[in-house]
């Protein structure tokens, strides 16, 4: 399969991807944001329609719509607890107006459905130079800023309090984290595409941290299944002509499911 | 005056929504050894340890712990919310207390043997060593309050402010915590301000009691 040049490029920009993936998932499932990642996803597919309205590239409108959510859903107050009270309704307030603003972009775009059914599901066997480029690109963005965020991200991340009291910028850390979070999963829809994207971001992220690991550990392998995942979705796909997003998808649970039955 | 080892507080209005928790407060007293802040609940007792690390704004007046404003104090300050933590059960509690250790500095956290002896350290004193390395949700109630502890020990505090550290324990845990508290503040010098309803527990451990009682506060 490596023969032709349209698998060689989705295998790279899967490889590419699933370390982002990972990455960013792990710290998705450590904040409880999964539904973050859902929604943002999909306010990400309301971004591309709009793009593609306007005719420029749907990663670039992917990205835009994913990044002013993520910094909308970071900026929230903080509560009496651990987590935020407005978090999740923040969250499903902005996927709401992305999603209406999404559905009148693909009714104003004439013969918008083939695409919408692209952004949806994603066309990984479709990548090319320019969009692996594109890929690479957000993906050193997103690796550098984690990099830096680090350290107060995990401690804002395990006692938002104490981090609080210690003099971390909580409030600019969650903002930093979210446009990190919402670049990474325009660029996980490119892959297994929108309805599919934080599956990639989630299961892998959910297996690791189900087992127990430290948090090196747990990034480690988050990574690693987000690379199996996508691997071996490519693969199999290969193999039985179904698409690549129900291996990531069924895989992601799979693996969940197994972490669960080791570490009961 | 400012001294260094003062609570301090000239003229201090603090509110929480339109609860007044001081009014107009004037008062200095000495913060070594352990110090108890004593009040009804819903007295403002929480808001006022936050208030000292500078989480929470004065209405007016001025703070001043350890010599320094609270902002500025903070940094040579442990603390212990009240309530066990919900975040992040699955990971290990010895990641908990590393993730803490300079946890403000922008960067990663590399691992190294010195932070994990220095956590493991810190687990040890605690008496949480035995259990380190299990996921902090399967630990019970008072396990999870000396990784906590253990967490506020971090950078080396030379004062700690617990928000109720002996709640929701048993006769015998609340004994062992404070037992800990006292060889902290007698073999380390770190002075302690916590907040407890349990004071038959801290027994003659006290040094002084902060009264807080219709926004005045007094020893």
């Amino acid at each position: 399969m490596f023969e032709f040049e349209f698998m060689r490029h989705a295998f790279l920009g899967c490889t590419i991807v699933s370390v982002l993936a990972g990455t960013v998932g792990w710290f998705l499932i450590l904040r409880r944001q999964a539904f973050a990642a859902h929604a943002l996803s999909h306010i990400g597919f309301s971004g591309a329609a709009g793009a593609v309205w306007l005719g420029v590239s749907p990663l670039y409108g992917m990205i835009a719509f994913s990044l002013l959510a993520g910094l909308a859903m970071g900026n929230e107050t903080k509560g009496a607890g651990a987590l935020s009270p407005q978090r999740d309704s923040m969250i499903g307030l902005v996927l709401a107006a992305s999603l209406g603003l999404g559905t009148w972009f693909l009714h104003e775009a004439n013969g918008a459905s083939s695409m919408a059914t692209t952004l949806l599901f994603g066309d990984v066997l479709g990548i090319d130079t320019p969009t692996l480029l594109a890929l690479s690109t957000v993906t050193v963005l997103c690796l550098a800023g984690l990099a830096f965020l680090g350290r107060p991200l995990l401690f804002a991340s395990l006692m938002p309090d104490v981090a609080q009291a210690r003099g971390v910028p909580v409030r600019l850390t969650s903002l930093g984290f979210m446009a990190i979070a919402a670049l990474a999963c325009s660029a996980c829809a490119e892959v297994s595409g929108a309805l599919l994207a934080f599956s990639l971001m989630i299961g892998p992220a959910a297996t690791a941290l189900r087992l127990g690991l430290r948090p090196v550990a747990g990034l480690a392998t988050a990574v690693s299944l987000a690379l199996f995942l996508s691997w071996g979705g490519l693969a199999l796909s290969w193999v039985t002509d179904v698409p690549v997003p129900f291996w990531i998808g069924l895989g992601a649970a799979a693996c969940y499911g197994m972490a669960c039955m080791v570490r009961r | 005056m400012a001294h260094p080892d003062n609570l301090s507080l000239d003229q201090v209005t603090l509110c929480a929504g339109a609860k007044t928790i001081l009014d107009n407060v004037t008062l200095t007293v000495p913060m070594t050894g352990v110090t108890l802040l004593a009040g009804r609940n819903g007295s403002g007792k929480s808001t006022f340890l936050k208030a000292c690390l500078g989480l929470v704004r004065l209405q007016s007046g001025v703070l001043l712990l350890k010599g320094q404003p609270p902002e500025l104090a903070c940094r040579q300050i442990g603390y212990m919310p009240q309530g066990l933590s919900d975040t992040a059960l699955m990971i290990p509690a010895i990641s908990h207390v590393m993730a803490a250790m300079k946890g403000a500095r922008w960067g990663i956290p590399l691992p190294s043997r010195a932070r994990r002896e220095d956590a493991e350290r810190l687990l040890a004193l605690t008496g949480a060593l035995s259990f380190a390395r299990r996921p902090l949700g399967l630990l019970s109630g008072g396990e999870r309050q000396r990784v906590c502890l253990a967490q506020a020990l971090t950078d080396n505090p030379k004062m700690l402010l617990l928000d109720e550290p002996l709640a929701a324990l048993d006769h015998e845990a609340q004994h062992q915590i404070v037992s800990l508290l006292d060889t902290l503040t007698r073999d380390l010098g770190i002075s302690i301000l916590l907040t407890s309803h349990e004071t038959e527990a801290l027994g003659g451990k006290m040094s002084r009691i902060l009264k807080l009682k219709n926004g005045s506060l007094h020893v």
